[in-house]
């Protein structure tokens, strides 16, 4: 085995390929600093930083106090004074108390000083259910943000995409919020070696095929790909297409299937309404692609509830690969 | 439960229709599909199919005029026991006003020959967006379509299935049906008894220019057939009807006398109006007339009804004559800007498909040419690839023929001088 093909061999897990992005940022740009709560000695709340505060000291790798709306505003404002925060949430949920910093000053404040200034702040959001965490620590934001003009928002669903990302995201003069689905954490998967960065607003077409497309964000795209797997043998041929950015979308790559299978099913873990997939399927019905269209647009997504703590009723409230597999088979059949 | 059958509505403004004629008698079977009677509106007439099959009662008598939507007749099955009329029966008044207490026209008022359904008859049919752009890109009407989606709803497999049967069926099963008289033209000027002109099938009246510049001392007038020019696209269900249909265009011009003049299908209507017109036809002029044999080239009518773009119909356009290099690719295209209606297309494929079904002539005119008395003649060149100019030889010893060397199906084009000197010393 020749050192190329080791290299493409190479696996981590997904939270070993964001700690390997950012030990490669801090090593490379003197600008670019972390911030968050216990990610210092503790390591962060999911061993994401693990030991980058010995490393690089904490001047680099600096604990914040236990209070997000403080931590995002000296974020905010060492962005804005020429540092490159990347700034960790334990979970996405509390981003809710730092609303304030990321919605009216991070994503307006070039806007509002006539684009003088801008905020090249990278933000980490641990994101989703499925870890028995309950309500205040399951939840899927992202459409949260991804309403918001002047913010970038990505989930990669793979170590490789949120390495290659996460660069990406730093080279953005403008604020980038990256959720992290923390079943991901642990998932292993290739990653190249050294820096590459992941464009942002591209998606990725995870499998092809011809009868109907699903999109789907983040762990959805590993669940979309297990039905398909399943789908695929009963004649039902599935594309795979992960958005990995909700803002800006990857309109092109969505028409562009939906134009090929004529049918959609939007998969995200958020609370359907008002979620991704209605925005998916928005743009998609005011495009030239609804002439395309042979059935109606499905969507799922999380149940119109709080992230129940029983674990049973925790799966149930969000999408699953059963659920993927009825839905498909029901439009692929022509049931719906 | 015995099936109602309803008065259709058939054009837009429509309140209510008169029954002109059953085609099926009180206690007879009728078959989905079959023509079950006549329908006269102010504007238009036409037959209509039964919607369902069944033993007919409670017929109303012809002539009643009935509101749409109300029941004209009750279908049972076979063994059922036949009572009352059903209520709801419209009262049978032969020519009466329009009855008093009708309520308007219902918006959603069914199609024609449709039984009643449930008051979704008049939504828009259900189908998908991309069944909608599959229907509209292969002239095919979406309306037409049964859809097998749930709810019925039309999705791009069912258009496709349609489209992979080919070009007559799918006229026949879809085109968009209009109603309205036909298109008639005139000319400017001339005196005397005037020259009616009926053309040939998928042509239209201003073919008939290279002819008529040697007729100008005569009235010229051209009818379009149905589905053809600037005609509506009617439903054609016979040549029968088709031949109604011009004759009530012909008798409307209300003339005295006229010398008729018919090419190809428009040979065999002129014949057929002259068979039942005698008294009014001067004289009678057949170019390549159809009527008289079975033999008829079926390839180049569908080729042609099929054509949607200049590079086919040329092909086709060129079989029609024998000189090919008259047929130039700019009077192709000209051709084809005239067909590029899907909608237009589709009306002439059903046309072609129920006058000459696989490939032959189904109507059989040489009797009527027999018993022919008006002064006639028959024009055919020698080298007609549409229709054999031996079905000429039929002709009675006092039908005149007039038969050209090196001439195809379109003596009116191909040599209009020598034709047109011709019918000038006679018309």
């Amino acid at each position: 085995m020749n050192a190329q093909t080791r290299t493409e061999m190479r696996e981590l897990s997904y939270a070993e390929a964001i700690r390997e992005a950012m030990d490669i940022a801090l090593a490379s740009d003197d600008r670019v600093i972390l911030m968050g709560e216990d990610i210092g000695v503790y390591g962060g709340a999911f061993q994401v930083t693990g030991d980058l505060v010995e490393k690089y000291g904490t001047d680099r790798v600096m604990d914040t106090p236990i209070s997000e709306l403080g931590g995002a505003g000296v974020a905010v404002g060492a962005a804005l004074t020429g540092l490159k925060p990347i700034f960790e949430f334990q979970f996405s949920d509390f981003a809710a108390l730092a609303m304030e910093q990321i919605v009216n000053q991070a994503a307006k404040v070039r806007y509002m000083l006539g684009g003088s200034v801008s905020v090249p702040l990278v933000m980490r959001f641990p994101a989703g259910s499925g870890t028995g965490a309950a309500a205040q620590h399951s939840q899927s934001i992202e459409a949260w943000l991804g309403h918001v003009p002047g913010l970038k928002v990505v989930q990669p669903s793979t170590p490789e995409d949120v390495k290659g990302m996460l660069l990406a995201a730093l080279e953005d003069p403008d604020p980038v919020m990256i959720f992290e689905h923390k079943i991901l954490y642990k998932m292993k998967g290739h990653v190249p070696e050294g820096h590459y960065t992941t464009p942002i607003g591209k998606a990725a077409i995870r499998r092809a095929g011809k009868d109907l497309t699903i999109v789907a964000t983040s762990l959805m795209v590993h669940k979309a790909l297990a039905a398909a797997e399943t789908l695929g043998p009963e004649g039902i041929d599935v594309e795979v297409i992960d958005l990995r950015t909700i803002r800006p979308m990857d309109r092109e790559t969505v028409l562009a299937s939906v134009r090929k299978t004529g049918r959609l099913i939007c998969v995200y873990e958020g609370v359907k309404t008002l979620g991704v997939g209605a925005e998916i399927s928005a743009m998609v019905a005011e495009s030239d692609a609804f002439d395309f269209l042979d059935a109606p647009i499905v969507r799922l997504g999380g149940a119109e509830c709080p992230i129940p703590y029983n674990p049973e009723l925790e799966k149930a409230v969000v999408p699953q690969v059963p659920d993927i597999l009825d839905a498909a088979r029901n439009l692929a059949e022509g049931r719906i | 439960m015995p099936i109602e059958v309803i008065m259709p509505k058939v054009d837009m403004d429509m309140a209510k229709g008169k029954i002109v004629t059953w085609h099926v008698s009180e206690g007879d079977t009728v078959t989905k599909g079959e023509p079950l009677f006549d329908i006269e509106t102010d504007k238009a007439a036409m037959e209509v199919e039964a919607a369902d099959s069944g033993i007919l009662h409670h017929a109303v008598p012809e002539g009643t005029d009935v509101p749409i939507g109300k029941p004209v007749a009750w279908l049972y099955a076979e063994g059922e026991e036949v009572g009352d009329p059903p209520a709801g029966l419209a009262p049978a008044e032969p020519d009466a006003p329009a009855v008093k207490d009708d309520p308007a026209p219902r918006a959603d008022a069914p199609r024609p020959g449709a039984t009643r359904r449930e008051p979704d008859a008049g939504e828009k049919q259900r189908a998908t967006p991309r069944a909608r752009a599959l229907a509209r890109d292969g002239g095919v009407d979406i309306d037409a379509i049964a859809g097998t989606g749930p709810r019925g709803r039309v999705q791009a497999g069912d258009v496709a299935a349609l489209l992979d049967r080919g070009p007559a069926q799918l006229g026949a099963a879809t085109f968009r049906a209009e109603t309205g008289p036909l298109s008639v033209t005139r000319s400017k000027g001339g005196t005397g008894t005037p020259v009616v002109m009926i053309h040939g099938f998928a042509s239209d009246a201003t073919s008939w220019a290279p002819l008529e510049a040697h007729l100008k001392h005569r009235p010229v007038i051209r009818i379009d057939l149905p589905g053809h020019g600037k005609s509506p696209k009617l439903k054609v269900a016979s040549f029968a009807a088709l031949l109604q249909e011009v004759r009530r265009t012909f008798d409307d011009l209300n003339l005295d006398q006229a010398h008729l003049i018919g090419h190809s299908l428009g040979g065999a209507l002129a014949l057929g109006i002259a068979d039942t017109r005698a008294r009014g036809i001067a004289s009678l002029t057949l170019i390549a007339p159809a009527g008289l044999g079975p033999d008829i080239d079926g390839a180049a009518l569908s080729g042609i009804c099929r054509a949607s773009r200049a590079e086919s119909l040329g092909p086709w356009l060129r079989r029609l004559v024998a000189d090919e290099d008259i047929i130039t690719d700019s009077y192709v295209r000209l051709a084809m800007a005239g067909r590029s209606d899907p909608n237009l297309r589709a009306a002439q494929s059903a046309m072609a498909d129920t006058l000459f079904p696989d490939g032959v002539q189904a109507v059989d005119l040489r009797a009527a040419l027999d018993r022919l008395t008006p002064p006639a003649r028959i024009i055919w060149g020698k080298r007609d690839a549409i229709i054999p100019w031996r079905h000429a030889l039929r002709a009675p010893g006092r039908v005149a023929l007039h038969l050209f060397d090196g001439i195809g199906h379109m003596p009116q084009i191909e040599c209009a001088e020598e034709v047109g000197v011709l019918l000038r010393s006679q018309i």
